[in-house]
């Protein structure tokens, strides 16, 4: 066989694999994110659906089908629906941010990443750790007030971007006037 | 508190050290390959296993093949670095062919540091017509994890296990580190064995040069029968008059012989046919 047939017979297969691939194509979402809720609000009697523009769940202090005029504890919202540029080294990477009514992070849930070294940037809890209780103001500076990874620069520097922006996105059109 | 508020500044001045270090490390790459200098490249060698290797974790991953796949990025300003670092890697193998393999990637820096410390005598010569087939493994190695990829878009489970670059972020199973140094072990008695026979990475560089490659390491006539460089290549690149630019890595081995007027055929029989010794330096293009 010359060079070139060897070229093109791999070429050939690698081109049937994108084939069936294309056709077994799965999406990683998590459409269900009780028992993250749960970890950011533990307080919280219930939660809202995904609902409401920008799209965020609401965590109240009372269930609010019982008492109508149960509180607000803060809201929740994914960092791939507020600011779905925003790109690690391989795609998005899927927070779930808890925020309370003052602008203040309750913490954070790394649901999925497909970095390739997301076990030892993103993946840690020691990660998501340093979010909770961060305000909105605050710098979200990787190698300041966020850890840096040297080896992931990029995975941890989207994160934490993805986290600042979103949050203040939010924070802009559902706090009241004194969080902003 | 708008969420807009990285100015270039903001954006630029985290990234300026590791742009200066890794223009730094790309230009003494370069200085080397092209002075065909080994001192130069044993100290390319450990610039990449320290910097680019234990420091930084840059190297090309067969991740970095899925992206051709689904075109996903990191994003351009905040990723200056990385950008200049894959331009280089796609740059020098169109132009020359595999140099990432035979000079930049910190693994293959690693084991080709093994190379002056190991004894000769220790290493196990891979006959030819088995080296021919083996590498050709390679190729399967990329298909193999493209395909598990395109099917699971699972990015971090095949590359733990199908490339060992993960080892200079020090973070792996036991499952992981026993397979590494099982291969290590190979290594001592089998050359570079990762990158010649098994690397998906170098696998597709190879399809890359074996397509591209500008600039070609010219030979003499006198090649079509000697056997000097074929013998001395370590990469198993040189079969009869042809280099195979899939495995080549331009580490420099032959073109080094060709320009040795006291080894090279072409020049002993030159000298012999003038009677004397006073031919200028030689220069190959």
């Amino acid at each position: 066989m010359s060079q070139f047939q060897k070229v093109a017979a791999i070429a050939l297969s690698l081109s049937c694999v994108v084939a069936v691939a294309a056709a077994a194509d799965r999406i990683y979402t998590t459409p269900n994110p009780a028992a993250e809720l749960k970890r950011l609000f533990p307080n919280a009697a219930a939660f809202s659906a995904l609902t409401g523009e920008p799209l965020h769940f609401t965590a109240y202090g009372a269930d609010p089908k019982t008492t109508p005029a149960a509180p607000t504890l803060g809201v929740a919202f994914w960092t791939t629906d507020l600011v779905p540029q925003e790109h690690g080294y391989h795609g998005p990477i899927h927070i779930l941010v808890g925020m309370d009514m003052t602008g203040t992070l309750t913490g954070v849930v790394v649901t999925y990443n497909s970095e390739p070294y997301g076990y030892f940037s993103v993946e840690p809890p020691k990660f998501a750790m340093q979010f909770r209780g961060k305000k909105i103001s605050d710098p979200f500076r990787v190698g300041g007030d966020v850890d840096a990874v040297s080896r992931a620069s990029i995975s941890i520097g989207s994160a934490a971007r993805a986290i600042r922006d979103s949050a203040r996105l939010v924070a802009k059109q559902l706090l009241p006037e004194a969080a902003k | 508190m708008d969420p807009a508020v990285d100015g270039w500044r903001e954006i630029l001045q985290p990234q300026l050290l590791d742009l200066g270090l890794l223009a730094a490390f790309m230009t003494l790459a370069l200085v080397s390959f092209f002075r065909k200098s080994v001192a130069l490249k044993y100290v390319t060698f450990v610039a990449a296993v320290g910097y680019l290797g234990f420091t930084k974790s840059s190297l090309v991953s067969v991740s970095d093949v899925f992206r051709l796949t689904d075109l996903s990025v990191p994003e351009l300003k905040y990723s200056l670095a990385w950008y200049l670092f894959m331009t280089f890697v796609v740059v020098t193998t169109v132009l020359w062919g595999r140099v990432y393999c035979g000079r930049v990637c910190a693994f293959g820096a690693l084991t080709q540091l093994m190379d002056p410390i190991i004894p000769r005598k220790m290493r196990i010569e891979i006959p030819v017509r088995i080296e021919k087939h083996a590498n050709q493994i390679k190729y399967g190695v990329l298909a193999a994890v493209l395909a598990y990829f395109l099917i699971t878009k699972d990015v971090a489970g095949p590359i733990r296990y199908a490339e060992p670059f993960w080892m200079f972020g020090l973070f792996g199973t036991t499952a992981m580190w026993a397979g590494l140094a099982v291969l290590l072990v190979a290594t001592v008695f089998v050359r570079n064995l990762y990158c010649r026979f098994l690397c998906p990475v170098g696998a597709a560089l190879g399809i890359v040069s074996q397509v591209t490659t500008v600039f070609r390491i010219k030979r003499w006539s006198e090649c079509n029968s000697c056997k000097l460089c074929e013998k001395t290549c370590e990469w198993g690149a040189i079969r009869g008059p042809l280099i195979v630019k899939s495995e080549c890595v331009r580490c420099d081995d032959c073109e080094r012989l060709y320009m040795d007027q006291k080894k090279c055929p072409h020049w002993l029989i030159l000298f012999k046919r003038k009677g004397n010794t006073a031919v200028p330096s030689p220069t190959l293009n």
